[in-house]
């Protein structure tokens, strides 16, 4: 399916140069001489490396057709990411690389959207927020008022966040998975 | 769209605020006059490359067009023409069919000056000492004792502050850019150095368009123009403004000399651009005062606005007219202070200065 670059949106995959991309970040461009742009960051689906690249607005992109699947997360390796379908019971992999910063706020035994293109997997589809219990923080240091302060913590997955001084150890909070920024108390 | 309010921009609004004001100071201080001007405008100067938003006055049953300016130009030509002298215009503008972005906002707040009897380079001369002047108003603001609680609330050290260790200098994203001077590169010398384009196929069309077909460009049925962008966003732009001083390319090929005069090459135009961090900050020309010739390019611009299926607006004649009255030598730059004012207070979007915003 064609679309132009003006169209683009963050999240979709098209074929550009010969592979599979997915747009990491799409911005309309008009640079007050010549034509319209669209600057997008596109993530390389087989080595997991971004690039910036400018389209044409109103070039035409191939755009790859996909079909998100829902699938239990089974567990890491040192470079994969492993996933079965609770239907078929077929399992799939992901690099890490691919997944990038997102893999570090997964919970094994959770369920998430795989996207799939004829049953190749090509990405996760990152939820708007994961909740994960804080398993290591500092207490508050009393006094400390300065607006906005933050300490780092600790979740279950092994990454560490920042979260506001009031939150404890034990307490469950919500995390966006693709910033790593703490966005409440679950 | 919605109404967004940001009370947490604080900081930034009032860095924002004290650009403008020392924008002004300096302007003041060296004999610009500042000029109120209207935003509505019952016709404009025809310009391909931007789409405008369009409203309509109505009395009774008379009803006409009315269009929000997308630059101030039209007006500030008509008054040099008639001999006001420099001056500037400091507010807002407006340019439909841009969405909301980190760099682009529809309605944004833009300096334009004009120099009397001086050209491109003479502005960038006058830019360059204003851009030291804001940084140098803004350090002395952030350590002056008046401002102690907000240094606190902000978590702004007079470390932070020491780093910079000039006046004349700023920290952007970590690098540290100094005002002291430019760096200057021609729009010829930019293409050979970061595209591996050489002049000779920068200026023949058929060269330039099979050269960025080998580099892998989508070249059919796309003019010079589409895949010239493409290739200074893609390849010259993100190195722009990044070795330690906002970088100034000049000397544009005439397809966009827009406004500007043409080079004795008649290759070029007249035309810069400047840059920080790869930001496009300021475009500045060194005016087209020959009527016949700016007729000639209305004709052309309002042919490629037919063609776009863009809004046809009543073309200014008025402003052929102060020209044909004579406009004396004279440079002018517009700049778009949310971008600048974005990088005095080191935020990475625009939206990140204002405490309301449409998005």
């Amino acid at each position: 399916m064609k679309t132009n670059a003006g169209n683009l949106k963050k999240g979709e995959f098209v074929y550009h140069q010969g592979e599979i991309w997915q747009i990491q970040k799409a911005e309309f461009y008009s640079p007050g001489k010549g034509s319209a742009l669209m600057k997008t960051r596109l993530k390389n689906l087989h080595s997991g490396k971004n690039i910036d690249y400018t389209f044409k607005s109103n070039e035409p992109v191939e755009l790859v057709e996909v079909e998100s699947v829902e699938m239990q997360f089974l567990y890491k390796d040192e470079s994969n990411l492993y996933f079965m379908d609770e239907k078929s019971y077929n399992q799939y992999s992901l690099p890490i690389s691919v997944v990038g910063d997102t893999s570090f706020y997964l919970k094994e035994g959770d369920k998430y959207y795989v996207y799939l293109q004829n049953e190749k997997p090509l990405n996760i589809k990152p939820p708007l927020s994961v909740k994960l219990k804080i398993i290591e923080t500092e207490e508050a240091i009393k006094g400390d008022t300065v607006t906005g302060a933050k300490k780092p913590a600790k979740l279950e997955t092994g990454v560490v966040v920042m979260v506001p001084l009031f939150v404890k150890k034990g307490d469950i909070i919500s995390v966006n998975p693709e910033t790593g920024e703490y966005t409440g108390r679950a | 769209m919605q109404i967004k309010t940001t009370v947490e921009n604080l900081k930034n609004y009032q860095i924002y605020l004290l650009v403008l004001k020392a924008i002004e100071e300096f302007l003041d201080k060296k004999g610009y006059l500042k000029i109120e001007l209207p935003v509505l405008s019952p016709s404009l100067i025809p310009e391909s490359y931007l789409e405008i938003f369009e409203t309509e006055f109505k009395y009774l049953d008379k009803k006409e067009k009315l269009y929000l300016t997308p630059s101030p130009e039209l007006f500030l030509k008509r008054l040099l023409a008639y001999g006001v002298g420099d001056c500037y215009y400091l507010g807002k503008s407006f340019r439909n069919c841009e969405p909301n972005s980190s760099l682009h906002s529809p309605e944004f707040m833009m300096l334009e000056f004009y120099k009397t009897k001086a050209n491109y380079m003479d502005v960038a001369e006058e830019v360059i000492e204003m851009l030291s002047f804001i940084a140098e108003r803004c350090y002395s603001w952030l350590v002056s004792g008046s401002v102690v609680n907000f240094r606190k609330k902000f978590g702004i050290t007079k470390k932070i502050l020491k780093q910079r260790k000039h006046d004349f200098s700023i920290i952007y994203k970590g690098k540290l850019i100094s005002f002291k001077n430019w760096e200057k590169i021609s729009v010829s010398e930019a293409f050979k150095k970061y595209a591996g384009i050489s002049s000779k196929e920068l200026f023949d069309h058929q060269l330039f368009i099979k050269k960025a077909e080998k580099k892998g460009y989508q070249v059919k049925g796309f003019s010079y123009e589409d895949v010239w962008s493409q290739i200074y966003s893609q390849e010259i732009e993100p190195w722009l403004g990044k070795n330690g001083y906002p970088t100034l390319i000049y000397d544009y090929p005439k397809e966009f000399a827009a406004l500007a005069k043409l080079n004795p090459d008649k290759k070029t135009s007249q035309r810069f651009e400047f840059y920080i961090e790869g930001i496009e900050l300021g475009d500045c020309y060194t005016e087209l005062t020959d009527w016949k010739e700016q007729e000639n390019r209305f004709g052309q611009e309002l042919a490629k606005i037919k063609k776009q299926k863009k809004t046809i607006a009543r073309v200014d004649k008025g402003f052929i007219e102060a020209l044909k009255y004579g406009l004396n030598p004279c440079a002018g730059i517009a700049i778009g202070v949310d971008r600048l004012a974005m990088i005095f207070c080191d935020a990475s979007s625009i939206d990140k200065l204002k405490l309301i915003n449409i998005t």
